[in-house]
């Protein structure tokens, strides 16, 4: 009976201990893809939710940052590889409901957005991971060694001495294997995920300029260069106009159409007039290959600045400036804000900023911000003559407040514009910031 | 035959332990030296992680009457506020709070001031925990 007992226990105590491995191998789901666009006139997040298998569901669901009432945004996604299209229909809301559309195949798919009359293509890759031999042989080895283990302990409990040592021992080859893999694992390539890229191995003695990993190019791709247009060429103050940005490749003269999400969107524009009374950021849509396209209205007439933040692929972060004007009569023009905004005193630390040093600029908000684009607070600062423009992001204040270090390149006058989301809004506060020069010597 | 067997076992669990154990220390102190015309020190980070941390900057050359620090992640463009340390005996300096808000390579800038003039040193500081 105590035999029967101690059976059971040991039996009971290595279930459990074999059963966590076989807990701990989720199958890892691609991170979510999100979007900031500008259309219809609002400021939207698309959420496409990544998918285990294919096929498979693909969840994708419309965050209004500003409010809406009803805007449906109809999708159409299209695999490039074949063609096959399904469409959907989601509504923006502060809290969306998720559409599901069915995905068939991994690989580059194409996201077809509408709504009011306008339309943006946002291209994308289906990603599933593949199945690890690796983790099989970590989990076959310890999943085998608990059984082996279990049963030795058994065979051994119940007398039977040879089978329990080849029992146990067998769990011994299995753990060993098991931690062998573990440890070598880290050594050994990763399998790309299926639905990814082609890549190419680094070429042996291919010279000095060779490609250091995954046909990566030493020192990134070539630059983008950014054409900025009005249609039409001359809007009039309060009517509706299309700031079209058409990028090429600066050694191929080819459109770009490489771009990857910087901050949750394919290009940040900061359009300012030039007195800096005017401001905008917007998100705008593409409509074909490398050209990026956003309607909206100005206010008054005038020099406009427009700036363009944005990221190639395998490449950096850049700037792309261009400036148009603005025909008309401002005393007749009415354009409401895009956004509320706000009166606000920030708190500078050191009061008076000096160029070159950092300063820190803390403000409280209405009510605790939500993220938008990735950060809680955004802080976009711009040199009196516009020929500087910095972006600057909340490092994570907990609470209504919100804190941006920056050290401000040169002595003068700043306009700076800080914004964050907070229930259906993004709040827009606007202030100067006068930067002194450092006195001491460097 | 079982000694051998009992010893591959309790081998195979040491080495996963091991590696379980080994992978959740720790990371290492970080001290590193920088040097320019006026000032030259060491900064040590016992434990360079995320949260509150004490960086120490002792000066190894040059007399500097105040230290102010301050970090950036560059691949991310995150800046933190300047910090002033407190000197508790010439030459050391000792700052405390929150510098490295996420794990990656931070770039820590330590302006340093006294008769001989304004200098900024510059160093890395890995954050891995």
């Amino acid at each position: 009976m105590i035999r029967v007992l101690r059976v059971l226990c040991l039996a009971a105590v290595l279930m459990l201990a074999g059963a966590a491995p076989a807990a701990a191998h989720n199958v890892t789901v691609g991170a979510d893809l999100r979007i900031a666009q500008t259309i219809a006139g609002t400021e939207l997040t698309i959420v496409i939710k990544g998918t285990k298998r294919v096929p498979g569901p693909l969840q994708i669901g419309v965050i209004a940052f500003q409010p809406v009432t009803d805007l449906p945004v109809a999708l159409e996604l299209r695999s490039v590889a074949d063609g096959r299209t399904v469409t959907g229909v989601a509504r923006a809301a502060y809290e969306p409901q998720y559409t599901q559309l069915t995905v068939d195949r991994t690989g580059p798919h194409e996201l077809t957005l509408r709504a009011g009359n306008e339309t943006a293509v946002v291209p994308f890759r289906v990603l599933v991971d593949r199945g690890s031999p690796i983790e099989l042989l970590i989990y076959g080895g310890l999943l085998v060694a608990a059984l082996l283990m279990i049963g030795g302990l058994l065979t051994g409990a119940l007398a039977r001495r040879n089978q329990a040592m080849l029992l146990t021992g067998g769990a011994a080859i299995g753990l060993t294997v098991a931690a062998m893999v573990v440890i070598f694992e880290p050594l050994l390539p990763a399998a790309p995920p299926d639905g990814a890229p082609p890549t190419v191995a680094p070429t042996v003695g291919a010279g000095a300029g060779a490609g250091a990993a995954s046909g990566a190019q030493t020192g990134g791709r070539p630059f983008a260069q950014g054409r900025m247009a009005t249609l039409p060429a001359r809007p009039a103050a309060g009517e509706e106009f299309t700031l079209r940005l058409d990028l090429v490749d600066g050694s191929t003269g080819r459109p770009v159409d490489d771009l990857v999400l910087h901050h949750e969107a394919l290009a940040h524009v900061i359009l300012t007039s030039e007195d800096g009374r005017y401001f905008r950021h917007i998100h705008p849509l593409r409509t074909a290959p490398g050209r990026l396209e956003v309607k909206m209205r100005a206010d008054r007439p005038g020099r406009y600045l427009a700036y363009a933040e944005l990221e190639r692929g395998d490449s950096g972060g850049q700037l792309i400036t261009g400036e148009f004007s603005v025909n008309g009569d401002a005393s007749d023009v009415s354009v409401g804000a895009e956004t509320p905004i706000e009166a606000v005193t920030p708190l500078l630390n050191p009061a008076a900023p000096v160029a070159g040093r950092p300063t820190t600029i803390e403000l409280s908000t209405s009510s605790t911000p939500r993220p938008w684009l990735g950060m809680t607070g955004h802080l976009i600062v711009r040199s009196q003559d516009g020929t500087f423009l910095g972006h600057v992001h909340e490092m994570g204040t907990p609470g209504p407040r919100l804190r941006f270090t920056f050290s401000f390149p040169s002595p003068g006058r700043y306009l700076a514009w800080t914004q964050y989301a907070t229930g259906d809004h993004i709040v827009t506060a606007p202030f100067t910031i006068n930067v002194t020069a450092s006195g001491a010597s460097q | 035959m079982k000694r051998a067997a009992v010893a591959v076992a309790v081998l195979a669990v040491a080495v996963v332990t091991f590696l379980i154990v080994g992978r959740n220390s720790a990371p290492d102190p970080l001290r590193v030296t920088a040097r320019r015309t006026h000032y030259a020190a060491t900064v040590s980070i016992d434990r360079p992680t995320t949260g509150r941390v004490v960086v120490d900057v002792r000066l190894t050359s040059g007399d500097a009457d105040s230290a102010a620090l301050s970090t950036v992640m560059p691949a991310m463009g995150h800046a933190m506020p300047e910090i002033t340390a407190r000197e508790p005996e010439p030459g050391h300096f000792v700052a405390e709070g929150e510098f490295f808000p996420m794990t990656g390579v931070w770039e820590l800038s330590i302006r340093l001031n006294g008769p001989a003039g304004e200098e900024v040193l510059t160093v890395n500081a890995p954050i891995t925990g």
